[in-house]
C-alpha cells in the first residue's frame, strides 16, 4: 500500500496551511473566548473549496479522496479545532449522508449550497439518555398527512444553531415490530421547520467556537419527502458514514500532536533551566521523542485507513484503530506540552491552552475510546 | 490577450536564519531538508496581476520558469491558482548561468511561444535581489518595459500601468508586446482554491532544454566569487538619563555625535 502525499495533497497541504495561519490563527484565541462561530472564515473555506473536497465536481465539489480532506483537516487543526469539526462535520456526517442516501432533489437542496460554504448542515443521533447506545433513541417520528411529526429532544448537535445552519438529519424511531425491535430513519429537518426549537449553546470546555446546541422537537414537521433515503435503514446510514468520520477525527488529533510537538519543541531549544536549555534536560528531550513517535504512529495509522476509504477496500477496523490510537495519543501530547511550556502552558496567553482543552472530546465524539475498543474487538472475532 | 508570467522558485524567506546554509565550496545554498521552496512573492503577485487581467479580459496565461530542482507542488502553484500552462526550462547548462543568461533563456522561451501581449515578471526575486531579469527579457526582445506596477489594465488594446514612485504612483500607457514588472503594492495573490489545485494536478508542465531552445548557455556576463552570510554582530546600548527629557537629548546627542542625524 503506497501512502505517499502526491502533488495534489502537498498543494493541499500548503494552501490550507497558508490560509490558516493569515486567516484563522491571529483570531481563534478571541473566537475560542468569547464563543463566537466564525462563519465567515467557514464561507471562505468553502470559496476555497475545502468544504465540497471530496464531494464529486456535479455537485460543486473537487473529486478530491479521503486522503485530502486527512491533510487538510491536519492543518486546520493545528491551528483551530472548532474551524476543524465545523468542516469535519459536514464534510464526514451531514454532507456524505446526503450524497449517500438523498434524492437528487435533497442534494439540489441541501449538500450543493453547503459545499459551496453557503450553509451547514448537522447530524443529530445523541439525547439526553442515550448517546453511544445509538439504538437507545427515543426521539420519534410519525407519518401524518404525508408529514413527519417528530417528537423528542437531541443533545450535542455540532452546526445546528449557527446563522449558518440550514438543516439537521436527525435520527428519529418510525416504527417498530412486534418483538420491541426499532425502526430508526434518519430525517431532514430544516432549521425552521415549525415546532423544532434549538436550545441556547453549550458552555463546553473546548471546541468554544464550534456551534453546539440541544434541540427540542414538539409536534415538528416535514414532508414526507424528507425521510433519508429508505425508511428503518437509519443506523445502517449512520454506519455507513461514521468510518469515515472516525479517520477526519483521527487526522485532527494528528495535527494538535503535531503543534505540540512543534510548539514544545520550540519553546525547549529557547526556555533555559539550571543554566542550560530545557531541551539539553533528558527528561525533556524524552517527552518531545516521546511525541514524535505518537505524531509518526498516529498519521500513519490515520493515511492507512484514508488510504483504505480511498481504494474502496474494508477499513473499519483501521478507523477504529486510528481514532482510539490517535486521540488518546492527542490528549498526552497536550498534557506534556502543558507541561513543557511550565506555568505558560497553563495560561491562555498561550495556544497550548486551548489546544489542551479542545483534546479531551477527541476520546468520546464519534464514538468514544470505549466504543472504538469494542468495536476492534468485534473485528477480531470476538 | 495572451500573457506570459515569468515565476522563479526560491528559498523560503521565512525559513529561520539558522537553518540557512552555503556550501563555500561550491558558492551554493544548501537546500534545507524539511523546508520547501516557495514561488518567490513578487512573481506570485505577477500571476495574481495575470489573473485579474484573464478576468476582465479573457485569454491565456502562460507561466514559464527557469531553474534547477525545481519541486512539482511548488512549481505547479500558479496552474493552481488559474494559470492555464507552465513551461519549464531546465537544463544543467543553465545552472551556472548569471542574470544575463536567464534573460536569455526566458527571452527564448517566450520568442518560441510566439503570441504574447504581455509578459509579466516580479520585480525581483527574494534570494538574490537583482531585480534585471524582467528588464533584460525587454532589451532582448526590444519591447518597452514598465517596472513596479501596482496595478495592470488592458483598455482597448491599450496596456495601462500604475507604476509605484517614492511619492505616490504614475500611469504610463504602452502598446502591446510590453513588460511589466509588478511590486507588492498590487496586493495579495488569492489563495489557489481546491478545484485549481485538482486540475494543476492533471496538468504536465512542458520541459524545454538550452537546446530545445537554440540556446548558447555559455554567455555568462559575471562570475560569482563568493557567496557568504555576513557575520551578524548587533551591538545595543541603552541611553541613561536622570529623566525622561534628559534620556532624549543624549540619544539626540549620540544619534548627532554618529552622523545620523
Ligand atoms: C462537543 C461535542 C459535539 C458533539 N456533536 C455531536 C453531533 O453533532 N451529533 C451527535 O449526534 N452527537 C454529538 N455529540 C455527542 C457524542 O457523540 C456523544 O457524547 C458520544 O457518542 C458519547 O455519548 P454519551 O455522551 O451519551 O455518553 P455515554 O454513551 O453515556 O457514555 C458514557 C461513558 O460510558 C462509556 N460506555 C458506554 N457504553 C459502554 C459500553 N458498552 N462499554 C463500555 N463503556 C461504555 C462511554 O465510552 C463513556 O465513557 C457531541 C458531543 C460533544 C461533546
Amino acid at each position: 500500500m503506497d501512502i505517499a502525499l502526491s502533488d495534489n495533497h502537498l498543494m493541499i497541504q500548503r494552501t490550507v496551511r497558508d490560509f490558516a495561519a493569515s486567516e484563522i490563527a491571529p483570531y481563534s484565541a478571541q473566537w475560542d473566548e468569547e464563543g463566537h462561530f466564525p462563519a465567515h472564515i467557514i464561507a471562505k473555506l468553502g470559496e476555497l473549496g475545502i468544504t465540497g473536497l471530496i464531494f464529486p465536481s456535479k455537485y460543486g465539489g473537487s473529486d478530491g479522496d479521503m486522503l485530502s480532506l486527512v491533510v487538510a483537516l491536519e492543518e486546520l487543526a493545528k491551528v483551530d479545532s472548532s474551524v476543524a469539526i465545523t468542516i469535519e462535520v459536514l464534510t464526514s456526517l451531514s454532507g456524505p449522508l446526503l450524497l449517500h442516501f438523498g434524492t437528487e432533489e435533497q442534494k439540489q437542496k441541501w449538500l450543493v449550497p453547503m459545499l459551496q460554504g453557503k450553509t451547514i448542515g448537522a447530524f443529530a443521533l445523541t439525547e439526553p439518555d442515550t448517546g453511544s447506545d445509538a439504538r437507545g433513541i427515543t426521539t420519534s417520528a410519525v407519518l401524518v398527512d404525508g408529514h413527519w411529526a417528530i417528537n423528542g429532544s437531541k443533545s450535542y448537535i455540532t452546526n445546528s444553531g449557527s446563522s449558518m445552519t440550514d438543516f439537521i438529519i436527525v435520527a428519529a424511531v418510525t416504527g417498530g415490530d412486534e418483538a420491541g425491535k426499532k425502526e430508526i430513519s434518519n430525517i431532514v429537518v430544516p432549521k425552521d421547520a415549525p415546532g423544532l426549537t434549538v436550545g441556547s449553546s453549550y458552555r463546553k470546555i473546548g471546541w468554544r467556537a464550534s456551534d453546539t446546541h440541544p434541540l427540542f422537537f414538539e409536534d415538528c414537521r416535514v414532508p414526507e419527502g424528507n425521510l433519508l433515503g429508505e425508511r428503518g435503514r437509519g443506523l445502517a446510514q449512520f454506519m455507513k458514514v461514521l468510518d469515515g468520520g472516525r479517520v477526519a477525527i483521527s487526522a485532527m488529533a494528528v495535527g494538535l500532536i503535531e503543534v505540540s510537538l512543534q510548539m514544545s519543541l520550540a519553546h525547549a531549544l529557547k526556555r533555559r533551566a539550571f543554566g542550560k536549555p530545557l531541551s539539553d534536560h533528558q527528561a525533556i528531550q524524552f517527552k518531545l521523542a516521546d511525541m514524535a513517535v505518537s505524531v509518526d504512529l498516529a498519521r500513519l495509522a490515520t493515511y492507512r485507513a484514508a488510504t483504505l476509504v480511498d481504494q474502496g477496500l474494508p477499513h473499519k477496523k483501521e478507523a477504529a484503530i486510528a481514532k482510539l490510537f490517535s486521540s488518546e495519543a492527542a490528549l498526552q501530547a497536550v498534557d506534556q506540552a502543558v507541561q513543557i511550556h511550565g506555568g505558560l502552558g497553563f495560561m491562555e496567553d498561550s495556544p497550548i491552552a486551548r489546544f489542551y482543552r479542545d483534546a479531551k472530546v477527541l476520546t468520546i465524539g464519534e464514538g468514544t475510546s470505549e466504543i472504538q475498543r469494542m468495536i476492534i474487538a468485534r473485528e477480531l472475532g470476538c | 490577450m495572451n500573457i506570459i508570467v515569468c515565476v522563479k522558485q526560491v528559498p523560503d524567506p521565512q525559513m529561520p536564519m539558522a537553518s540557512f546554509k552555503i556550501d563555500p565550496a561550491t558558492n551554493k545554498l544548501v537546500p534545507t531538508p524539511g523546508i520547501p521552496p516557495v514561488i518567490n512573492g513578487y512573481d506570485e503577485q505577477a500571476v495574481e496581476a495575470a489573473l485579474r487581467l484573464k478576468e476582465a479580459n479573457g485569454g491565456k496565461i502562460t507561466a514559464l520558469s527557469l531553474g534547477k530542482e525545481l519541486v512539482s507542488d511548488v512549481i505547479k502553484k500558479p496552474l493552481s491558482m488559474g494559470a492555464d500552462e507552465l513551461i519549464l526550462l531546465q537544463d544543467d547548462a543553465f545552472e551556472d548561468g548569471d542574470d544575463y543568461v536567464t534573460a536569455h533563456a526566458l527571452a527564448a522561451a517566450i520568442k518560441k511561444i510566439g503570441e504574447y501581449d504581455l509578459i509579466i515578471c516580479g520585480r525581483q526575486a527574494s534570494d538574490f535581489d537583482s531585480g534585471v531579469v524582467g528588464a533584460g527579457i525587454g532589451e532582448i526582445l526590444g519591447l518597452p518595459v514598465i517596472t513596479i506596477a501596482r496595478d495592470i489594465k488592458m483598455t482597448n488594446g491599450v496596456i495601462r500601468v500604475e507604476r509605484v514612485v517614492p511619492d505616490g504612483y504614475e500611469v504610463v500607457e504602452a502598446s502591446p508586446p510590453v513588460v511589466v514588472t509588478v511590486s507588492n503594492e498590487l496586493g495579495q495573490p488569492r489563495y489557489p482554491t481546491l478545484r485549481g489545485i485538482m486540475a494543476a494536478g492533471r496538468k504536465q508542465p512542458t520541459v524545454w532544454s538550452a537546446q530545445d531552445l537554440g540556446l548558447d548557455t555559455t554567455v555568462s556576463r559575471m562570475k560569482l566569487l563568493k557567496l557568504y552570510q555576513p557575520d551578524k554582530i548587533s551591538q545595543c546600548e541603552f541611553i541613561e538619563g536622570g529623566s525622561p527629557a534628559e534620556a532624549g537629548v543624549n540619544l539626540a546627542l549620540k544619534l548627532r555625535e554618529a552622523k545620523i542625524i
